[in-house]
């Protein structure tokens, strides 16, 4: 029963940091971290109306996500108004429903704190199988596009003359990352998951200067976050995602002091 | 062979090329000349068909450029302006040329042996070859230009569109520069389409001269007219503390002078 819980709980937050590592990436080296929180926290809407309904599918979290991913990417492409106060109206707009719609739901302020903060119980087999087959896809279409994406954000003009069809790459890109950010919050939590499109990068900026050695110690760092602090959770009762962090902030930490010494 | 026709292009209901129409021949190394805001990077974003016209057209080779790049891309060789570049990504100059390289599976990837042999060729034609394996955000701005002229030339293309190359380029190289870039196009019939404000060097080194502001004031064999009266159109009265070059054998202030 222990390992079942610990087990289910580090077959998704492995495969999810993996995905989330190559992601953070482009995230990083675009300048649209914010962009993350925007959609996680966007997820709270459909997380709420979930209650409402008494449903627990994917369905209105992802359906909340995509659209606010899809509105921020497009906001961010014609990039002539300010993005973050864009961001900011989106998801706090859903974020305050959510909350309104919880507060006329029963017996929601149970669950509230696994929700913003992640729980690993709430990880159930079907969660491990969706998280399965989206990582498959989600990792050969960022493995696959790499270089595109690569180029893309080296310079667009020069993109365009390669052939590549930007914008479609970019709007799959932020579908790609809202559907990854809802799968991650059962484990990780809203208010947390933009932990794993920032840390990853900034580690790996600090212990390789290579796009290769940024991407691979990243997913690295990751991938030890997640089991130690689902191993931590699991024996403190603490939050997942809170402790995941807690663990990856330190090895930030540790990263961070090993480039200065 | 290049072929623009009445090309009009607006941005916020301000014309910023006006009814341009020139061809441009195979192997030809042309200039474009003009003030900031002429429109020069327009005019060549629009022959790569990155920018739309509200009018005209622009034919590579007798096809519409969309179609041109979508079955040649690869054979086109540009250098944006130096500012749009995104110089602060954690890659390497070698992966910096061959970036338009694109791949499946990129991420796994390790350059070919002939790969290599050809990024350290360009590198060396360029002068940067010691910098293959440094990182591109840790070069001066001038070794970055050199690097993506370098990359401009892995695809061995047909057409090269440089806008501003020399910008941050030390006075010295520039005139290397222009000596590579004249000899690629006799030698390898390569067609260069070079932006520039190095109106001097631009009159001695090119076969053909353009200058642009919105409109398109002349256009012809360099040497063979009379730039004076054009240069002072296009970039007003001003002009004549600019031109002290006397690689503009035509001009009429300096024949004056003489
Ligand atoms: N995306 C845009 N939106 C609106 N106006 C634009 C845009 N790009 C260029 N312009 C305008 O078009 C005109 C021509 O710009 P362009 O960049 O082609 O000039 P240029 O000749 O290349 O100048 P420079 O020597 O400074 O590079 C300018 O007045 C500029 O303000
Ligand atoms: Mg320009």
């Amino acid at each position: 029963m222990i390992w079942d819980i610990i087990l289910r709980a580090a077959v998704v937050g492995i495969l999810l940091s993996i995905l989330l590592s190559i992601m953070s990436y482009f995230v990083v080296v675009r300048k649209m971290t914010f962009a993350g929180v925007g959609i996680a926290h966007s997820a709270f809407g459909g997380i709420a109306l979930n209650f409402f309904f008494g449903f627990a599918g994917y369905i209105f979290p992802l359906f909340f996500s995509i659209a606010a991913s899809l509105l921020i990417a497009f906001l961010y492409k014609r990039g002539n108004m300010s993005e973050d106060s864009a961001i900011d109206v989106i998801f706090v707009f859903s974020m305050a429903f959510g909350v309104f719609i919880l507060s006329l739901s029963n017996g929601y302020s149970a669950n509230m704190l696994g929700i913003l903060f992640g729980n690993i119980l709430s990880v159930t087999n079907f969660d491990m199988i969706t998280t399965l087959a989206v990582f498959s896809v989600g990792f050969v279409f960022m493995t696959y596009l790499f270089s595109h994406f690569q180029l893309i954000s080296y310079n667009e003009e020069l993109a365009y003359i390669a052939g590549i069809n930007i914008d479609l790459l970019y709007y799959l890109f932020w579908v790609v990352l809202s559907v990854v950010i809802v799968l991650s919050i059962k484990l990780i939590g809203i208010i947390l998951v933009n932990a794993f499109l920032v840390l990853p990068t900034l580690v790996g900026s600090n212990c390789s200067k290579n796009y290769k050695g940024i991407v691979a110690v990243g997913a690295i760092s990751s991938i030890l976050s997640v089991v130690a602090g689902i191993f931590a959770a699991y024996f403190l009762n603490t939050p997942a995602g809170a402790t995941i962090v807690l663990v990856f902030i330190t090895i930030w930490l540790l990263s961070f002091l090993a480039k200065k010494l | 062979m290049i072929e623009v026709k009445n090309l009009t292009v607006v941005f916020d209901e301000k014309i910023v090329l006006d009814d341009i129409s020139m061809k441009i021949g195979k192997g030809e190394f042309v200039g474009i000349l003009g003030p900031n805001g002429a429109g020069k990077t327009t005019l060549v974003k629009s022959i790569l068909g990155l920018e739309k016209p509200v009018k005209g057209s622009v034919k590579i080779d007798g096809v519409d450029v969309d179609e041109y790049i979508k079955a040649n891309g690869a054979r086109i060789g540009y250098l944006p302006q130096y500012a749009i570049v995104n110089w602060n990504m954690p890659i390497r100059v070698v992966d910096a040329v061959m970036i338009e390289k694109v791949k499946p599976f990129g991420i796994f990837r390790k350059y070919s042996k002939s790969e290599m042999e050809s990024v350290r060729y360009w590198l060396s034609v360029f002068g940067v070859e010691d910098k293959m394996y440094d990182y591109i955000k840790e070069l001066s701005g001038g070794q970055q230009q050199r690097v993506s002229l370098a990359r401009c030339m892995m695809h061995n293309p047909e057409i090269l569109i440089l806008d501003e190359p020399n910008t941050a380029i030390d006075a010295v190289y520039n005139t290397r520069l222009y000596g590579i870039l004249k000899e690629l196009s006799r030698k390898n019939s390569m067609t260069i389409i070079m932006v520039s404000h190095d109106i001097g060097a631009v009159t001695k080194y090119v076969d053909e001269i353009m200058c642009l502001n919105v409109k398109l004031h002349c256009h012809g064999k360099s040497g063979s007219i009379n730039f004076s009266d054009v240069l002072k159109e296009v970039y007003g009265k001003d002009m004549e503390i600019v031109i002290h070059e006397d690689g503009c054998k035509n001009c009429a202030f300096n024949k004056d002078k003489q």
